[in-house]
């Protein structure tokens, strides 16, 4: 199955076509101004380069977040108007999960972070590695180094974008635990993105296209002021 | 030609098919319910709403249309002005549906879909004309030479028109979207129980502002209920409208007589408005020019609009790549 796949969460939005276990295209794009406006041209880029038109695509797949949130609805968007249009299958596929695909060999019990941009937060997700995929082990962390390193335990593989920066903002809460941390810097890759879709829709478990939402973990900062000072939603 | 508009830029997430002059769907999905809960609009939430909606918004223009995809022949978007994270949800879906059905794109000044609006409801109105077009968002006064081609005469120096009506209505405690409401109530208000400043009426040049005509309501209501007097609100909210009407209407009618126009057009929300259409009319006729106004459902932000000004722009050749830059304090004028 020929994916198309991107992920624009991050600094760089990455662009990948698979076919099966196969990596056609694996492109990657620095974070320019006009980054999110070059969306579609460089998803034509990747077909290019990868040899092949949207009508070889048989389906999508695209980075749900969390990241950048004005990042995540651009990229989202695209996806979902590409399936809508062609009439093929999409599937989102968390941005952790791409960071902790890309450590998988590296390691059985990974946590995937990356930054939340403000006031030293991050997000991050443990992944186990069962059957010889990534299932995750617990919910969703949105919250400070600190936080995260209380939930860490055994042996853990950090993946992230610059994981040795995290390993020494982490290594400082971790003092008595027990916890050996390995950190493995992994880039977001269109390819992992693509193919991880690729295998979701394989099984027939694509997701509604009209109704694909990023996902963002937080809620606006106005949400969060209006439920807490007039203490409902 | 199909062309399939989208309109993302502010709180409405709007789709709409036009085949030439004629608006064969046109389908808003308004944000009422988030902005009257956040008393206004909250720009990373109407970004989210827009993402969850867009999908359905466009399926929704096509089908009540019958049509389908392949029919589109071209796609516009409104990619200048408003809140950029609002503009980047509708642009990021014009360029995928330009991309995978081949099509061109063009990208609208929002302003400009305001302008068309006039013209897509008023096929008689002539060239040049002066518009004035009014919302929550803008306050502009236009001399429009021909089609696509404008002189910006006067905008806002603070608020917008709409925009204190808003903030008057969220301050008196009337509901939201104040222009409306307003209205509604001044219907029962004596417009004369109150004399409310008219900002630079007078004044040379055809610029507006209304945040002093706000601060004068606003001390008004303080200092009675300082006196323990409560104001009525239907004559306040009279005295409101018909500061705002003068001042729209008479800087307009001079804007007209200066350019020697015989017509005038007035769009956007606030060209809803039930008095300033009561004036410009009388007050039109008074004068021998003859007034334009919108169909109800293009007043406020619709996708229409901008289908009609990118067929406009589309005709004259022009195309926006796939590169199309977001622009959320563009100037009117220029190229797609």
């Amino acid at each position: 199955m020929m994916v198309l796949g991107m992920d624009t969460s991050g600094c760089a939005g990455v662009f990948g076509v698979t076919d099966g276990a196969r990596v056609l295209a694996d492109c990657s794009f620095e974070a320019r101004r006009d980054a999110l406006q070059r969306v579609v041209a460089d998803i034509d880029f990747t077909l290019r380069r990868a040899g092949q038109t949207l009508d070889d695509i048989d389906g999508f797949g695209v980075g749900l977040g969390p990241g950048s949130w004005t990042g995540i609805r651009v990229g989202v968007t695209v996806a979902k108007m590409l399936a809508l249009v062609t009439g093929k299958p999409v599937a989102g596929v968390g941005t952790l999960e791409v960071l902790a695909a890309g450590a998988a060999d590296r390691g059985s019990n990974i946590c995937a972070v990356v930054d939340a941009g403000t006031r030293d937060m991050v997000y991050a997700a443990c992944y186990d590695i069962r059957g010889g995929g990534l299932c995750r082990s617990g919910d969703y962390y949105v919250g400070g180094v600190e936080g995260l390193a209380a939930r860490l335990g055994g042996t853990v593989t950090l993946a992230a974008e610059n994981a040795d920066r995290l390993f020494e903002r982490l290594a400082p809460h971790l003092g008595g635990s027990g916890v050996q941390l390995k950190g493995v810097s992994v880039g977001l890759s269109g390819a992992v993105v693509a193919r991880l879709a690729g295998e979701r829709l394989e099984r027939g478990e694509g997701d509604d296209a009209l109704a694909l939402t990023p996902l963002y973990l937080k809620e606006s900062t106005a949400k969060v002021f209006r439920n807490k000072y007039l203490g409902r939603s | 030609m199909l062309v399939l508009g989208i309109e993302t830029s502010c709180d409405e997430t709007a789709a709409a098919l036009l085949e030439g002059n004629q608006v064969l769907s046109s389908v808003i999905a308004a944000q009422l319910d988030l902005v009257q809960k956040y008393g206004g609009v909250v720009p990373e939430i109407a970004a989210r709403r827009h993402t969850e909606l867009i999908g359905y918004v466009v399926r929704e223009a096509l089908a009540s249309a019958g049509r389908g995809f392949g029919d589109i022949e071209a796609v516009a978007v409104t990619s200048r002005q408003g809140l950029i994270g609002c503009l980047l949800v509708g642009v990021a879906a014009a360029k995928a549906l330009s991309y995978a059905l081949n099509i061109p794109l063009v990208g609208v000044h929002h302003i400009e879909g305001h302008i068309f609006a006039g013209q897509l409801s008023n096929p008689a109105l002539p060239f040049p004309h002066v518009c004035l077009t009014v919302s929550g968002g803008h306050t502009m006064l236009l001399h429009v030479l021909e089609c696509c081609r404008y002189e910006v005469m006067g905008t806002t120096l603070d608020d917008a028109a709409g925009e204190a009506f808003d903030k008057l209505a969220k301050f008196l405690g009337l509901g939201f979207p104040g222009g409306p409401v307003i209205d509604r109530l001044s219907l029962a208000g004596n417009p004369r129980a109150f004399r409310f400043p008219r900002p630079l009426l007078r004044a040379a040049g055809y610029d507006f502002s209304f945040s002093g005509l706000k601060t004068a309501v606003i001390n008004t209501f303080r200092e009675a209920l300082a006196r323990g007097e409560t104001l009525p609100r239907e004559d306040i909210a009279a005295g409101i409208q018909e500061a705002v009407v003068d001042v729209l209407v008479g800087k307009t009618l001079r804007a007209a007589a200066e350019k020697g126009v015989s017509a005038v057009s007035v769009t956007g929300g606030v060209s809803a408005n039930r008095r300033l259409r009561e004036v410009f009319r009388k007050e039109g006729q008074r004068r021998g020019l003859s007034v334009f106004f919108p169909a109800p459902s293009l007043c406020t932000d619709n996708a229409a609009m901008v289908a009609a000004a990118g067929y406009a722009r589309l005709a004259r050749g022009e195309r926006s790549g796939l590169e199309l830059d977001v622009l959320p304090n563009a100037p009117l004028g220029g190229a797609a």
